[in-house]
Formats: structure tokens, C-alpha cells, sequence
């Protein structure tokens, strides 16, 4: 189902590889060395920024993603070049193609997890798919996708990944840890963005889970992104009006998003639980004033 | 109003150049005839690209639905996609009165996934053409009957200046759906 990048890769070359010549893989003090995460919808945009930071902190990272490549070729932003350039770090990446929306598709991503990383450290929910309709305005079909894909396909993330996620290292009384991505939508209103209702929802799972989970070792949080020019914005900016002539310093870019995610990821997080931290460069201060 | 300022070619050019931009390949490759999915590789999110990249060029709003779901708005959910996810024969019917040659593909019963690889270049093209094509006969802000195209492609008004306002995408598509259900009661 999957392929490994690290036959055609470049190993130990990457900035933070420490060095190929000694056979080094990695950077000895990197944060997360030996860790596995898992970032749901990694191929593009803020799951990609975050998939390149774990590596960039050492961790090993399963690249999943929905749908095959597409036939174009001249694209550098692919699956196989982000492996290459995880490769390139000296970590190793798992792509692993799988629609989280299905259970069944879902237990067996984390069956190939296990198998190929026998463990799994960071589970980071960020695949989302959604129309741009009022949601009054969605038929049936649309309805039930939004909460099978933006729902529940997260809830069968974490339900399926607790096995691994529980799992405990030697050192530490901390297992796993899991992210959600969220939105602003979750809490302002925009006449076409369904998504944000879904997300509020998984901010009050997240908050649950903190509770339930938290007593098994897990912590969960999550990470509000403010207006982010990734794929997804192309679509935005077609619904809300005015949004691509703001300033660009209220616009955040996927790497500060990946930079939060890596906290909540690291020990220095311990004492955060259940909360949903925005980054957004204050763009939710200003929203009831007009912008200059 | 068929507005004489922008001719056909330079519609093409401009549609040629927003795709050559959004998928990073080059002009000369781009053939009218080309399946945006099929032969030039073009995802769901490259369409809403192209179509930016469009709006902003001619000053127009581009269709945000496709006419399938406009069917199902319309008519009902179900009428254009049954539960499986696959065109009904009215959709087809419908479909092929829009679409004309580019609908030979179509058939009852296909997946609607199998839809968009039937865009082609020259389909996006007559989007904007049917757009530009309603440009209203008197300026909607100051009822100067006046337009004027100077360097650019968007039309404005010659007395005040203000942007044309046609018809948008989404509009002109339910404007063609009711019409073809009042003559052919295919719903």
C-alpha cells in the first residue's frame, strides 16, 4: 500500500542530519529522536510545514495523505519530494495513503504504522475537507461527508491510534500526544465555511479527551490557525470577499502553525491541557474593528 | 449587451496564461481541446485557481458550483446524483444540452468524479465569453450607456469609471437550467 522513499532518498544530507560521512542518521540532541508522528493530510499546506518541522526535530513521520499524485509532474510541492526532503534530514517517512473518513481505511494505516514503526508518538489530526456552501445549503451527501471526514474520521484516528500511542517509553510517564488543527471558524462566523462548526466540535473532543485521555498518559491539545495561504485559501478567498487585499503581516505562514505543534509535541508542554492556542497574529483581536 | 472591446482570442490567451500560471506549465502546451485533468493534471483546487486567476483579469465572478449541484439545488437532491454517487439519465440529458460536443463521454450511471476530467480549456473559455456577454447596456452606477477597455481587459464605464457588473457564473447557470426546464420539462 505504501512505498518507502528511503531507497531512492537522500540520506544524511539534510541540515539537521549531522553529517553522513560517520553514518550518523541523525542529530544526537534533536528533540524528538526515535519518536514517529503521524500528520493526517501531509501532503500539502500546514500538514506538510508540519510533517518538515517533525523531521527537522528528528522525528520519523507518516506522510498520510488521501489520494494518489496527480499527473503533473512539474509540481515540486508532491509526496515524493516531501519524503525526499524528510530523507534529506536524515529521518525516515512513511507515506501512507488512506481516507480517514473510513474506519476500515483507518485501521489499516495504523496497522501499517505498527508494522513498519512499531510505535507511534504523536498523532497531529489535520486532514480536512469541506465545501464552501452556507451550511444550510448543503444537500444530504455533503452534510454526512463533512461530519464523516471532519468528525468522525478524527475520532477514528484517535480510537484507533491509542494502541500505539499508549505505549510507554522507558523514561517518561508521558505517552503519546495528540493535535488537532483547527480554525478560527470554529468560533467567527463566515457564510460560506461549514468546516468551522465541525471544528468547534473537535475543540470540545479535544478538551474531553484531555480529561479522559490525560489519565492514561495522553495529552491532547490543539492549534488554531488564523488566515494561512495554503491551497485551501485559494478557495477562501473566492467566498470572503476582501480577505486577499489584507495586509500580508495579518497572514500566517504554515511553519509558525508547524512551531506551535511542535510544543504541544515537546515536554515543555506538560502543563497544558485540552486548550486550543491561536496563532493567528492577533488577526481575532481586530475582527470587530475595521482594518487600517 | 455582446460586448465588442475583448474577442474570443483574447479570452483563450488570458485562460491559457491562468492555467499555464496555476499548474506551472508552459502556454504553448496548453491546447484547447485539453481535458484539464486529464492532460494537464489539474486537481479540484486548480480550478478555483484558474478561475481567481480569471476574475481578476476580466473583473467577473466565475461559476463557484458546478452545474451538477445547481441541478440538485434546483430540482431536488438525488436528480442530477443518485445515492451512489453516480449521474442519473436526466442529469445526462441535461448535461448534454449544456455541453453539447464536449458531453460525449457522458453516460447515466457514471461516477460524478468521471465529470470534471470533461472540462476542457475551451469549456472554461466559454464560461468567461457567456460572462462577458452580458455586459449590461447602461452602467449600473450611473446609467452612462458608454463602456471603454483601455489597456486591460476589464471593461469600465467611460463616464465614472466604475467596473462593469455581469452576470455572475452561478447566476447564468440557474438562468439556463430554468429555461431548459420550462422548454424541455426534463425534471
Amino acid at each position: 500500500m505504501s512505498t518507502r522513499i528511503e531507497e531512492e532518498g537522500v540520506k544524511g544530507s539534510g541540515p539537521l542530519a549531522g553529517g553522513s560521512e560517520g553514518g550518523q542518521r541523525r542529530p544526537l540532541l534533536s528533540l524528538f529522536a526515535g519518536k514517529v508522528a503521524l500528520v493526517t493530510g501531509s501532503s500539502r499546506g500546514i500538514g506538510r510545514a508540519i510533517a518538515l518541522r517533525f523531521a527537522a526535530n528528528g522525528a520519523d513521520v507518516v506522510i498520510n495523505h488521501r489520494r494518489a499524485e496527480t499527473p503533473n509532474q512539474a509540481r515540486q510541492v508532491g509526496i515524493q519530494a516531501l519524503c525526499q526532503e524528510i530523507e534529506g534530514m536524515g529521518c525516515r517517512a512513511y507515506p501512507i495513503l488512506a481516507d480517514i473518513s473510513s474506519r476500515e481505511s483507518v485501521k489499516q494505516l495504523m496497522a501499517e504504522i505498527a508494522d513498519k514503526c512499531q510505535r507511534l508518538d504523536f498523532l497531529v489530526l489535520n486532514a480536512a475537507r469541506a465545501p464552501f456552501k452556507p451550511i444550510e445549503r448543503l444537500l444530504e451527501r455533503e452534510l454526512r461527508e463533512l461530519v464523516d471526514v471532519n468528525y468522525l474520521g478524527n475520532i477514528f484516528c484517535i480510537k484507533e491510534a491509542l494502541p500505539l500511542l499508549e505505549k510507554k517509553d522507558d523514561d517518561t510517564t508521558i505517552a503519546g500526544k495528540i493535535v488537532f488543527i483547527s480554525s478560527l471558524g470554529s468560533k467567527f462566523y463566515n457564510p460560506a465555511y461549514p468546516l468551522g462548526s465541525m471544528k468547534a466540535a473537535m475543540e470540545s473532543v479535544v478538551r474531553d479527551l484531555s480529561q479522559s485521555l490525560g489519565e492514561r498518559g495522553i495529552m491532547v491539545n490543539a492549534v488554531s490557525g488564523g488566515l494561512v495561504k495554503t491551497d485551501s485559501f485559494k478557495v477562501l478567498r473566492q467566498y470572503m470577499e476582501g480577505v486577499d487585499k489584507l495586509p500580508e503581516g495579518l497572514f500566517v505562514q504554515p511553519e509558525e502553525i508547524a512551531d506551535v505543534v511542535m510544543f504541544l509535541c515537546s515536554q515543555a508542554s506538560r502543563a497544558i491541557a485540552g486548550q486550543t492556542i491561536i496563532v493567528d497574529r492577533g488577526l481575532s483581536n481586530r475582527l470587530y474593528r475595521p482594518l487600517g | 449587451m455582446t460586448q465588442g472591446f475583448i474577442d474570443d482570442n483574447r479570452v483563450m490567451e488570458e485562460v491559457k496564461k491562468a492555467i499555464a500560471q496555476t499548474l506551472s506549465i508552459d502556454t504553448e502546451k496548453i491546447r484547447p481541446e485539453d481535458s484539464l485533468v486529464r492532460d494537464l493534471g489539474a486537481e479540484s483546487l486548480d480550478f478555483l485557481d484558474i478561475n481567481y486567476r480569471l476574475e481578476q483579469v476580466f473583473g467577473i465572478k466565475m461559476a463557484r458550483h458546478f452545474i451538477l449541484e445547481h441541478m440538485e439545488e434546483m430540482f431536488g437532491e438525488g436528480s442530477a446524483i443518485d445515492d451512489n454517487g453516480q449521474l442519473t439519465e436526466k442529469a445526462v440529458k441535461l448535461m448534454r444540452l449544456r455541453l453539447g460536443q464536449e458531453s460525449e463521454g457522458l453516460q447515466p450511471g457514471m461516477d460524478m468524479d468521471q465529470v470534471p476530467p470533461l472540462i476542457t480549456v475551451a469549456t472554461i473559455a466559454k464560461g468567461v465569453n457567456e460572462i462577458l456577454a452580458t455586459l449590461p447596456e447602461k452602467c449600473t452606477s450611473c446609467g452612462s450607456p458608454q463602456w471603454k477597455c483601455n489597456d486591460g481587459a476589464p471593461i469600465e464605464c467611460s463616464a465614472c469609471s466604475q467596473g462593469a457588473a455581469y452576470s455572475t457564473g452561478d447566476d447564468l447557470i440557474k438562468e439556463w437550467l430554468t429555461s431548459v426546464q420550462q422548454e424541455h420539462k426534463i425534471f
